[in-house]
């Protein structure tokens, strides 16, 4: 029975869908009838974080920003593997740790290779 | 099994080697390992191994085109010497991604579920984005990159939808588990085996999905592209016959009318633009669009010998595109361009680079004599047993044409004449690899039944 799934059993998802989106556009469309207007130059610029912006934001910046950043998703998308495997960890066995070793082994190469090649030193 | 850790081993030995500037060991080291990939893989034969729970099966079909492919990297490897580090300095990069590469073949060729297909697709795949695009500097290598890894991720995109579609008509990723699902009549299945079949056909060129071949041949360096002629369209064309012989064969009388269209209209595109060419790169792109129709000829006739006369069809393509592509990295580097006025007076400069080219383009052609007769012969003959005469008819039409376009090298080289040519200087291993394919060429060409039989 619990695994039944059928088209009525996401109802309760769909209720909760719209019960969200709508309180965000009742929030919204009562502030905008209700609230007062005042105008100022300082509301009207663009919000960053508090801070007063500073020229466009299209402008070039340094190559190593991307290296980095594909760096990370590399590594951070890497670690999802590890979470199926401590779940199923006393299942897998001696076998799952040897091959999670494999894994992690290739994965350490890749970063000491990564790290040789100075792909992470900023004043370069 | 072995022959693929080896190459991954590989792959990543010699990445360590270039980080530790050990230069000149690169090319000893992949040569000795592509041999000893080669001997476990043939270690494999008739033992029929399943690993990891049923995702790859080593049977022979996967034995045969493994060799193959170690192979012919092993001679494009032969070609190699002092050619990556005139284009950049990190030679290492250079075999580590084409392992990298080869490794992802092995896997498209041995998948026994569809999960393995897509991985083996992505290993060679992304490989080769980045080694379209090595040539950094250079507009039309980037340009080469940048369309073939979109297109690429695009065509990936409907390999993975078509996979969850069969997923959900079949409820399973095993070959086997598929073809005897029974789910052959349902729309989510025959959806799903079109969407694979349009992932597959961009891997491999199939026309309407060709148009990046010429762009990307063009751009990337003529080593690469040989590559991409030899490996990658083996790989792809043995992974789209073991998809569609073990999983969809039941269901070929549905497919079977979108293979034959997609067959005219690969043979014909490739064919009739090639014609008009001239750079011999892109020529042989063309010509290479041209082969994967005649691939698909074979397609049509699963069950019926159809591995066996791929396997004899990418043996004799792969060698005389092999030598082809060696012979036009030479003539471009000696005089600059791939023109086919470059070739003019070639026979009587370097008469062995002349006979070799010509041997090579008559194996493509699919003269008697050489390889690429029988390739095409092979081809005929299964696709003739399947009742499919109409459409050998119209392949032997374009074979013609083909004749006509590949000869006009042949007449560049031997009836032009170029007062202020110089004789071409060839290293050894250019020599030897020259000769290898010669001798293969003709020892193939002659006694077919050393290919013909294996599977």
């Amino acid at each position: 029975m619990l695994l039944q799934s059928s088209a009525s059993s996401y109802l309760p998802i769909l209720i909760q869908g719209i019960m969200a989106l709508a309180f965000v556009g009742i929030t919204m469309v009562i502030t905008h009838l209700v609230g007062p207007k005042r105008r100022t130059i300082d509301k009207l610029t663009p919000f960053e974080s508090g801070i007063s912006s500073v020229g466009n934001a299209r402008s070039p910046f340094s190559i190593k920003y991307f290296l980095v950043a594909i760096l990370f998703v590399l590594f951070d998308v890497e670690v999802i593997f590890m979470y199926p495997w401590a779940v199923n960890f006393r299942e897998l066995g001696g076998k799952g740790m040897i091959e999670m070793f494999v894994f992690m082994g290739m994965l350490l190469l890749g970063f000491f290779y990564v790290i040789r090649k100075g792909a992470l030193d900023w004043e370069k | 099994m072995t022959s693929l850790i080896i190459v991954s081993v590989l792959a990543v030995a010699v990445l360590y080697l270039g980080l530790f500037k050990y230069k000149t060991a690169l090319l000893p080291v992949s040569v000795t390992g592509l041999l000893a990939a080669a001997a476990m893989a043939a270690m494999d034969w008739d033992l029929e191994k399943m690993y990891f729970s049923e995702m790859m099966l080593f049977d022979n079909y996967a034995v045969a085109f493994s060799i193959l492919l170690i192979l012919t990297t092993l001679l494009i490897f032969g070609l190699s010497r002092n050619y990556f580090e005139k284009i950049s300095n990190n030679v290492a990069e250079y075999y580590a991604l084409m392992l990298f590469a080869l490794a992802g073949g092995v896997v498209m060729v041995s998948f026994h579920n569809l999960a393995m297909l897509f991985i083996g697709i992505e290993i060679l795949s992304i490989s080769l984005y980045v080694l379209a695009g090595i040539r950094r500097k250079d507009p039309a290598s980037n340009e080469a990159s940048l369309k073939y890894f979109l297109m690429g991720a695009f065509a990936t995109g409907f390999l993975l939808f078509g996979t969850a579609l069969i997923y959900g008509a079949t409820g399973s990723f095993n070959l086997a588990a598929i073809a005897s699902s029974g789910a052959f009549e349902s729309a989510l299945f025959r959806a799903g085996v079109l969407l694979m079949m349009v992932g597959l056909s961009f891997k491999v060129s199939v026309a309407p999905f060709h148009t990046w071949t010429p762009d990307v041949y063009e751009g990337s360096p003529g080593l690469i592209a040989m590559f991409m002629a030899t490996v990658v369209k083996t790989a792809g064309f043995a992974a789209f016959l073991r998809l569609f012989l073990m999983a969809f064969a039941e269901a070929s009388a549905f497919w079977a009318i979108t293979v034959a269209i997609l067959c005219i209209l690969t043979l014909f595109a490739g064919n009739i633009t090639a014609v008009f060419q001239d750079r011999f790169k892109r020529l042989l792109a063309w010509s290479s669009v041209s082969h994967a129709g005649y691939l698909l000829l074979a397609i049509l006739a699963v069950g019926f010998s159809a591995s066996s006369a791929v396997l004899v069809y990418t043996i004799a393509y792969s060698l005389a595109s092999v030598a082809a592509f060696g012979i036009m990295i030479l003539v471009s580097r000696a005089r600059g361009n791939d023109h086919l006025d470059s070739f003019n007076g070639l026979a009587r400069t370097n008469p062995f680079l002349a006979f070799t080219l010509t041997l090579a383009v008559c194996s493509l052609a699919g003269i008697p004599l050489t390889a690429g007769f029988f390739g095409k012969f092979y081809v005929f003959k299964v696709a003739l047993a399947q009742g499919y005469t109409w459409l050998v008819v119209l392949a032997v039409i374009n074979a013609m044409i083909g004749i006509y376009y590949y000869f006009k090298v042949i007449i560049a080289m031997y009836m032009k004449e170029n007062a202020n040519a110089v004789a071409i200087q060839l290293n050894p291993g250019f020599r030897l690899v020259l000769s290898i394919v010669v001798f293969l060429i003709f020892l193939f060409g002659i006694f077919p039944g050393l290919i013909a039989n294996i599977l």
